[in-house]
């Protein structure tokens, strides 16, 4: 329809049978090289071998796909009501079909025709409405103000204008904040709590039963030895430490104004561990305020026990604590130095041999 | 004679077999389509079941509807029938009227059908949102707005729209498709994925092209839950212009408004 209204405008009549009707024609020696069945052809005039000039072809071509490919990029441009490229784009196929002699050309100005119409039709749909037409570009930049763009700079071209300024964070947030309002979402669902994961625990819970029976047996039997051996420690402990008490009180007692010398009443030269075990013994002593231990005038330790009037609860003024270390050479050295022949706290054993 | 008399009898058995295959394969196939049952399919029911067994039931689908929700996807009538109404499929009815029911009263939602064929629900606020107010605590999901961006351009250009122009105004919005968005990762699955599975688009191909094209539409969900004279509004305050100023599209604002109520 309006190929017959472009010919017309060119004002080439001849050309616009042949070319109209030769197109048909013409794809049959499309396929030849040859000219010479050209002259057989539909279109009986202007019909050169320079029609058929390969390169001059190949241009035409490339030309065309050049008006299709632009015409495809800008597509928004070409619709845009304030400019006329589209007539352009058809001026310039029109300068270029002029030199389209055969079908391959004239398939791709088909091509660009059915662009350019459906652009013409949605350029006149615009027009058609009543009322305001809408812009999507000119949309997209009041949202940009809207969701707060600040311009850096001023652009004359408004194309760009949304490619400048800096666009805040919370630029999307801004809008949707507002965008709600148009919608009537049902507001999800979620626990306020969070929620258990339903999954049943039977695995976790057979293992537990399983665990659960051999360890009530274990129990069972646990208190009994464990209180046996409870009671024996203790009782031994307490009753060595008391034993040590009353040595200690009745050699005082033998002689309350000579002072005990601590190395002499502890250590006892036949045995090293008995000498570690009446330290052992005798710190509870001292830590329970039964004895204590003071220097003498030669700096050396002595052990005495606290009088019963003397033991005061609140006496923590008058305590220090030390470490005691002893080694079998310092055991030996003490024996030696000390001269100490017998042991001043009984072993047990002997003990029971006296009595 | 005789023969055709036992074909018409066979004929007839086979009819009364067909029937009785058909409500046994109703039964089966995991679609369960609820053909209406009888009335006294639905008495027995009700005398089979206790009050408090259905009152429990209704309260599973409530639960079941709200959870699958949360992600904004459509359910389906077959999903609910399977996995919660079960064995009461008779009593299909009744659950649903009661759920519907408690939906409006105690939630201020409605349980709205986007799709009498397949029978998809959706779940849309009875409540409309107060201008001055806010609709909640939580910052806006930047989602909504880019929703919102792809709604208008549709509505304002007559209700179809080509991809394209979609693409190329979020690109003046600085929304690349090509590219990893910050808000939104990868923005065209979020578009012709999410927002059309959760049916707020429809991305539907145009015939005849080459190469393939595809055009952009108001979903079904959109349909019920987006207003579209409060866009309309928002876009005339954008544009600093009245909204009647566009009369086409204000006229088919105001209609679907009035059929709404």
């Amino acid at each position: 329809m309006s190929d017959s209204r472009r010919r017309v405008s060119r004002g080439s009549q001849e050309e616009s049978a042949s070319h109209a009707n030769g197109m048909g024609g013409r794809s049959r020696p499309d396929r030849a090289a040859d000219t010479g069945d050209e002259d057989d052809g539909a279109g009986p005039s202007g019909i050169h071998e320079e029609d058929d000039d390969p390169a001059r072809r190949r241009e035409i071509r490339s030309q065309y796909r050049d008006l299709i490919n632009s015409v495809q990029q800008n597509r928004e441009d070409m619709l845009n009501p304030a400019n006329n490229k589209l007539i352009d784009v058809l001026e310039e196929a029109n300068k270029l079909f002029a030199n389209v002699r055969q079908a391959r050309e004239a398939a791709l100005d088909a091509q660009l025709l059915v662009l350019a119409t459906d652009l013409g039709r949605e350029k006149a749909s615009q027009l058609h409405a009543e009322g305001s037409s809408f812009d999507p570009s000119a949309f997209a930049e009041h949202l940009l103000s809207f969701m707060g763009l600040n311009r850096l700079e001023e652009e004359e071209d408004d194309q760009d204008g949304c490619l400048y300024g800096y666009l805040p964070p919370d630029a999307w947030q801004r809008l949707s904040k507002r965008a709600e309002y148009c919608f009537r979402t049902a507001p999800s669902f979620h626990y306020m709590l969070g929620s258990f994961l339903a999954e049943p625990p039977p695995p976790r819970q057979r293992v537990e039963r399983q665990r659960k029976a051999p360890s009530k047996e274990a129990k069972r039997m646990m208190p009994t030895q464990l209180k046996k051996m409870e009671e024996s420690h203790q009782e031994a402990t307490e009753k060595e430490v008391e034993r040590i008490l009353g040595c200690l009180q009745s050699y005082y007692s033998d002689d309350p104004q000579s002072p005990i010398s601590y190395y002499e009443f502890v250590v006892d030269p036949a045995s090293f561990s008995r000498t570690v075990e009446n330290i052992f013994h005798t710190s509870f002593l001292i830590r329970d305020g039964l004895a204590r231990i003071y220097l003498d005038d030669s700096k050396l330790p002595c052990i005495a026990p606290v009088e019963e009037g003397e033991v005061e609860p609140g006496g923590a003024a008058a305590r220090h604590q030390c470490v005691i270390s002893v080694s079998p050479a310092s055991w030996r050295e003490i024996i030696e130095a000390f001269e100490i022949k017998e042991a001043l706290i009984p072993t047990p054993k002997t003990l029971t041999q006296e009595n | 004679m005789s023969q055709r008399k036992r074909v018409a009898a066979v004929g007839s058995q086979t009819k009364h077999f067909r029937r009785s295959q058909q409500v046994v394969l109703d039964e089966d196939d995991g679609d369960m389509s609820l053909t209406q049952p009888t009335s006294s399919q639905v008495q027995k029911a009700r005398e089979n079941f206790t009050p408090v067994q259905v009152d429990r039931k209704v309260a599973e689908v409530v639960q079941f509807i709200l959870i699958k929700d949360q992600k904004k996807i459509p359910i389906r009538r077959a999903d609910i029938a399977k996995h919660v109404i079960k064995e009461y499929k008779a009593l299909y009815q009744d659950i649903m009227k009661r759920a519907d029911r408690t939906f409006e009263q105690v939630f201020g939602l409605k349980l709205v059908e986007i799709d009498s064929k397949n029978h998809i629900y959706i779940l849309v606020n009875k409540l409309q949102p107060v201008p001055g107010e806010p609709i909640s605590m939580c910052p806006g999901n930047p989602k909504t707005g880019l929703l919102f961006v792809i709604l208008s351009i549709i509505f304002m250009k007559g209700g179809t729209v080509k991809e394209n122009v979609v693409w190329n105004t979020l690109k003046k919005l600085r929304v690349d498709v090509g590219e990893k968005h910050e808000d939104f990762g990868d923005v065209k699955k979020v578009i012709i994925d999410e927002f059309v599975r959760q049916k707020y688009l429809e991305y539907v191909r145009i015939p005849h092209t080459d190469p393939l094209e595809f055009e952009f539409r108001w979903g079904q969900r959109a349909e019920k839950e987006v207003s579209k004279m409060k866009v309309l509004e928002f876009i005339g305050e954008l544009h600093n212009q009245e909204p009647q100023s566009w009369t086409q599209q204000y006229r088919e604002a105001t209609s679907v408004e009035t059929s709404q109520r």
